[in-house]
């Protein structure tokens, strides 16, 4: 009987143990960090006729403390009509410090991405869907206009064999004077990219205001 | 064989924990298998002692025996013998029949009725051992359970299983792993048990709210991975050697055990030290192999435990680690990627075969450490007192698709300390029953993304379960009190600081039972169960993008807790030739806790997610479980099974989302008995066949259910004596006509198809090393 005495206290001796020392490290809330945040998305565009003609669009994520959207904001793009512009594409992680430049990492990782555009909206007349456009097949159309005038293609190659379109650099022809959006959508397609959207999943998926006169 | 292995087992009833008494008494009747008159001067004895004893001339026979696993031998003059291996904790009845030995034995028929101690004896309980058991061994906890009738798997692709029993999982569910109740991050839908299956050799699942016994949150049932009761012979020295081969994703298993009891001046000793690992690459279905679906497991136990005449004391420690793949292409980032996903016929990323898990994967590491002590009083009561300290960590490793990191996406780690107190009092007349109280201390930490917040919790409770024999009558009452503190620490961004919230939950359980032995062959048990269940820390408080499920769920600080109350009705016939359990149930949860989507949607920079928040209504799931054994023939047994469940939302007037389908087994097994080398030869075929979920809500699911399917499986078993010991072997195939289909169940049904033809080798090798020792 005495044994078990002991034994009883001995075992309430450990819970208790554990149960006095055990709060500490739960009160110490460690940081919200995820290995992946984009924080902000720009198109960076110079006009081919005048390389002092240079503009530019933003799309920005405002996260909360558990790195959720809280909300966005965004610029609108505005462009002269029946133009050239070279495009490049910028993305940032701000949650880093210094801030993470996302589309180095993603030129690093060309195989893998392929970036579409999808000019909004657009009329069946003038839609231009194949394996080497940018565009996003599916995207409604509609038989009456008015149409963003836009037209754009990817003018950068990655190392697969054969070489696929990337889209970090662009070039954006533009039409008659319209207004409209632009969707940008950055595709993650590892061991799959084949030029085509459906593989793979979205990075990124955002609309831009476009103002073309 | 199958029906004399199950009732043999069932004998095997209880775990041996107490019992070094005075002795338990064997008796039953030895009879002609043929004619059926009673054989007097049968020859009843204990092998390896002088214990023995003669039928009378109704063919009765009495035997007492001390606790322990004994060999039993039957013999008569003319008839077969019969060995038969007890594990004596109970007074056991055992009816032999005997065939003439100029007959070939192809089939002997023992049955028995065993006092089986139950810790709620009104409740449905269903044992998975012997044949049974190891015809499951490769596969997950969950995967197990599936043939028992009102349980089936929420699965997360081939690689994650969850239990389901009447329609519910998770938190509602009670798992326990060897006396210890297993405490892990268990409300997610895909994190499986972290349960070595190879350590168990019976598995109990009480179906219905069985937290009276076990604690608050029981509601749906508890499932009792139960090892081998360690050896206690002075001198022996024993192991087990397990191998399994799957030809569908390769999968490999091994599990080697050793286990004795010490002789000479450390007599009463006796240890078990076991180890299992497993590997496997992608799983295939018909047309097209599923991408890193691989998975490895590497388990270790070890058990040391010292007997004395009226107490004893154990201690063991379980680690269990994982790693599991997550098919590739289910992490999508927008609602219009699942679409796609949903629309595609065959994944568009093609996959190869490989053992390699890359991203997204989950690794998990669960380590339980364990000490029991007991205590058997000379009146015939019993003290036992447990305590055990758990620690699960967790790690989710996502998809990246730029970022170099090693790190994981979501590391969770949560200790747990339990300490239960249990006393059976002395039976007073027939009136016997046990008083308890158990206590837990949690702490919860989490790393990297959020997803559920640190937090404390302290647990107690109390309980008293008595019954009542009067003749053919049992009742039983049972009641229970629980408490629950639970503080949350989180970061509140708003006003840039710590916050703690705390919360406590209280509430009382009761259980309310009788059977009724009409005939010693049939029975009928009702059960009245209250139970309750807290809410959980992720129901509360989740806040974000659940991978996988791409749904953003929200909590809710203010949820209450859920009651439910079960009512069951068992119908329990046995004879030679049929067995039949029925069991019809109806449980009725009031402030059910569930994800209702709400049809608004969030915007994330991969696109948008549909939002869903933890609410609560007023539900009912209500069942039958049917299982019948007919044996027209000695040598032959035709089974089958039924799980009918109908789940209602009383709330808002419609069907509850994830309710298992319509589920039937049938299958026929022969016995062969020996031919030549190949003994205890058995040959099955089942089919199972699950009916398409017609009865779902409306707008909540992504995708509607898939169609109905019918799978074929076959089996092989038999024995081969190798030097004194024996061999067993048992090649399977499942989904013998390689049938492509979709389970219901299944979260990544949306994405791709259920596994096709798989071939299972299985082989066991029990073997002795010391014997007699002294």
């Amino acid at each position: 009987m005495l044994k078990l005495k002991h034994a009883t206290y001995v075992l309430l001796g450990t819970a208790l143990f554990y149960a006095s020392c055990s709060s500490k490290s739960e009160q110490a809330v460690a940081p919200t960090i995820a290995n992946e945040q984009l924080t902000s998305a720009y198109l960076k565009l110079t006009n081919e006729a005048n390389a002092s003609d240079t503009t530019s669009c933003r799309y920005r994520f405002h996260l909360d403390n558990n790195g959720n959207v809280k909300s966005t904001d965004s610029t609108a793009l505005v462009i002269k009509a029946n133009a050239k512009y070279d495009v490049k594409v910028v993305m940032l992680d701000t949650t880093q410090s210094p801030t993470f430049t996302v589309s180095d990492e993603i030129k690093q990782r060309q195989n893998y991405h392929l970036f579409f555009f999808q000019p909004t909206p657009i009329s069946s007349a003038n839609l231009v869907i194949g394996t080497s456009s940018p565009y996003i097949s599916g995207t409604v159309t509609s038989a009456t206009g008015p149409y963003l005038n836009l037209a754009v293609a990817r003018t950068d190659l990655d190392t697969n064999t054969p070489p696929l379109q990337v889209g970090l650099t662009d070039l954006f022809t533009t039409g008659a004077a319209s207004t409209g959006n632009l969707r940008l959508v950055l595709r993650h397609q590892p061991n799959a990219k084949n030029g085509l959207y459906a593989p793979g999943s979205s990075d990124l998926d955002v609309n831009f205001k476009v103002t073309i006169k | 064989m199958r029906i004399t292995i199950l009732f043999i087992l069932l004998l095997i009833g209880t775990n041996l924990s107490y019992g070094q008494n005075t002795g338990f008494t064997l008796s039953g009747k030895v009879k002609d298998a043929a004619t059926k008159t009673p054989l007097s001067q049968a020859t009843v004895s204990v092998t390896g002692t002088s214990t023995g004893t003669h039928s009378d001339s109704t063919g009765f026979y009495k035997l007492v025996i001390p606790a322990g696993i004994h060999k039993i031998r039957f013999e008569f003059v003319g008839y077969a013998t019969i060995d038969t291996v007890l594990n004596v904790n109970t007074n056991i009845k055992l009816n032999v029949s005997l065939k003439p030995s100029d007959q070939f034995l192809k089939e002997v028929q023992v049955k028995s009725t065993a006092e089986v101690r139950k810790t709620i004896e009104t409740q449905s309980l269903t044992v998975l051992q012997g044949t049974e058991l190891e015809r499951t061994r490769g596969l997950s906890l969950g995967e197990s359970l599936k043939s028992i009738t009102g349980v089936t798997t929420f699965q997360t692709g081939p690689s994650i299983a969850k239990p389901i029993i009447h329609g519910l999982y998770s938190n509602r569910i009670l798992i326990l792993n060897n006396g210890v109740r297993l405490e892990a991050q268990q409300w997610g839908s895909e994190h499986a048990p972290e349960i070595d299956p190879f350590i168990a050799n019976r598995i109990e699942v009480i179906k219905g709210a069985a937290g009276i016994r076990y604690g608050s949150d029981a509601i749906a049932g508890v499932i009792l991975a139960e090892p081998k009761a360690l050896p206690t012979t002075p001198g022996t020295m024993d192991g087990e050697v397990n191998a399994v081969g799957m030809s569908n994703s390769r999968l490999g298993a091994f599990s080697a055990m050793v286990e004795g009891a010490l002789g000479k001046k450390l007599e009463g000793f006796s240890y078990r030290i076991q180890g299992s690992y497993k590997r496997a690459g992608n799983t295939s279905t018909p047309n097209y192999i599923l991408g890193n679906t691989g998975l490895s497991e590497n388990d270790f136990s070890a058990a040391l435990q010292y007997y004395h005449k009226n107490y004893g004391v154990e201690t063991y420690y379980s680690n269990f680690n994982t790693k599991l793949g997550i098919l590739a292409g289910t992490e999508v980032g927008s609602i219009a990627d699942l679409k796609a996903r949903i629309q595609e016929t065959v994944p568009t990323t093609p996959a190869d075969f490989t053992y390699t898990i890359d991203r997204p994967y989950q690794t998990v590491n669960h380590a339980t450490a364990k000490v029991r002590g007991f205590y058997n009083f000379d009146d015939g009561s019993k003290l036992q007192i447990q305590y055990a300290y758990q620690t699960n960590k967790r790690s989710e490793y996502d998809l990246l698709s730029y970022s170099t990191s090693l790190n994981p996406s979501l590391y969770l780690k949560i200790n747990t300390s339990t300490a239960d107190i249990n006393f059976d009092q002395k039976p007073i007349g027939g009136l016997t029953g046990s008083i308890g109280v158990s206590g837990m201390n949690q702490g919860n930490v989490r790393m990297y993304q959020y997803l559920i917040p640190n937090f404390v919790d302290y647990d107690g409770g109390a309980y008293i379960i008595e019954r009542y024999r009067y003749k053919k009558l049992l009742f039983e009452a049972g009641i229970r009190y629980d408490y629950r503190w639970l503080k949350a620490y989180r970061f509140n961004d708003t006003v840039a600081k710590i916050e703690a919230t705390t919360t406590h939950y209280q509430s009382s359980s009761s259980t309310l039972g009788a059977t009724y032995n009409i005939t010693s062959d049939l029975s009928l048990s009702g059960n009245f169960g209250s139970a309750f269940r807290a809410p959980t820390v992720n129901e509360l408080y989740s806040n974000g993008v659940h991978q996988t499920l791409i749904s953003y769920e929200v909590g809710d600080p203010n949820l209450k807790t859920e009651r439910a109350s079960n009512f069951s009705l068992n119908l329990n016939y046995q004879s030679h030739r049929v067995a039949i359990d029925l069991q019809g149930y109806y449980n009725n949860i009031n402030n059910f806790i569930f994800l209702q989507p709400t049809g608004q949607y969030t915007r994330v920079q991969s696109g948008s997610l549909l939002m869903f928040d933890y609410t609560q209504a007023n539900v009912f799931f209500r069942g039958i479980d049917l299982g019948v054994i007919v044996k027209p023939l000695d040598s032959l047994e035709i089974n089958s099974k039924t799980s009918l469940i109908y789940a209602y939302n009383k709330t808002i007037h419609d069907y509850l989302i994830y309710t298992p389908p319509m589920r039937l087994q049938n299958g026929v097994t022969y016995h062969f008995g020996s031919l030549g080398a190949f003994k205890n030869l058995v040959l099955g075929a089942e089919n199972v066949f699950v009916a398409k979920q017609t009865k779902v809500p409306a707008n909540q699911d992504y995708a509607p259910p898939p169609g109905a399917y019918s799978l074929y499986n076959a089996h092989l078993g038999f024995r081969l004596i190798i030097n004194h010991t024996y061999a067993a072997i048992d090649l399977s195939v499942n989904n013998l006509t390689n049938v492509a289909y979709k389970d219901y169940l299944d979260r990544f049904r949306y994405f791709a198809n259920e596994p096709g033809r798989n071939i299972i080798f299985r082989l066991r090798v029990p073997f002795s090393i010391l014997q007699n020792n002294k």
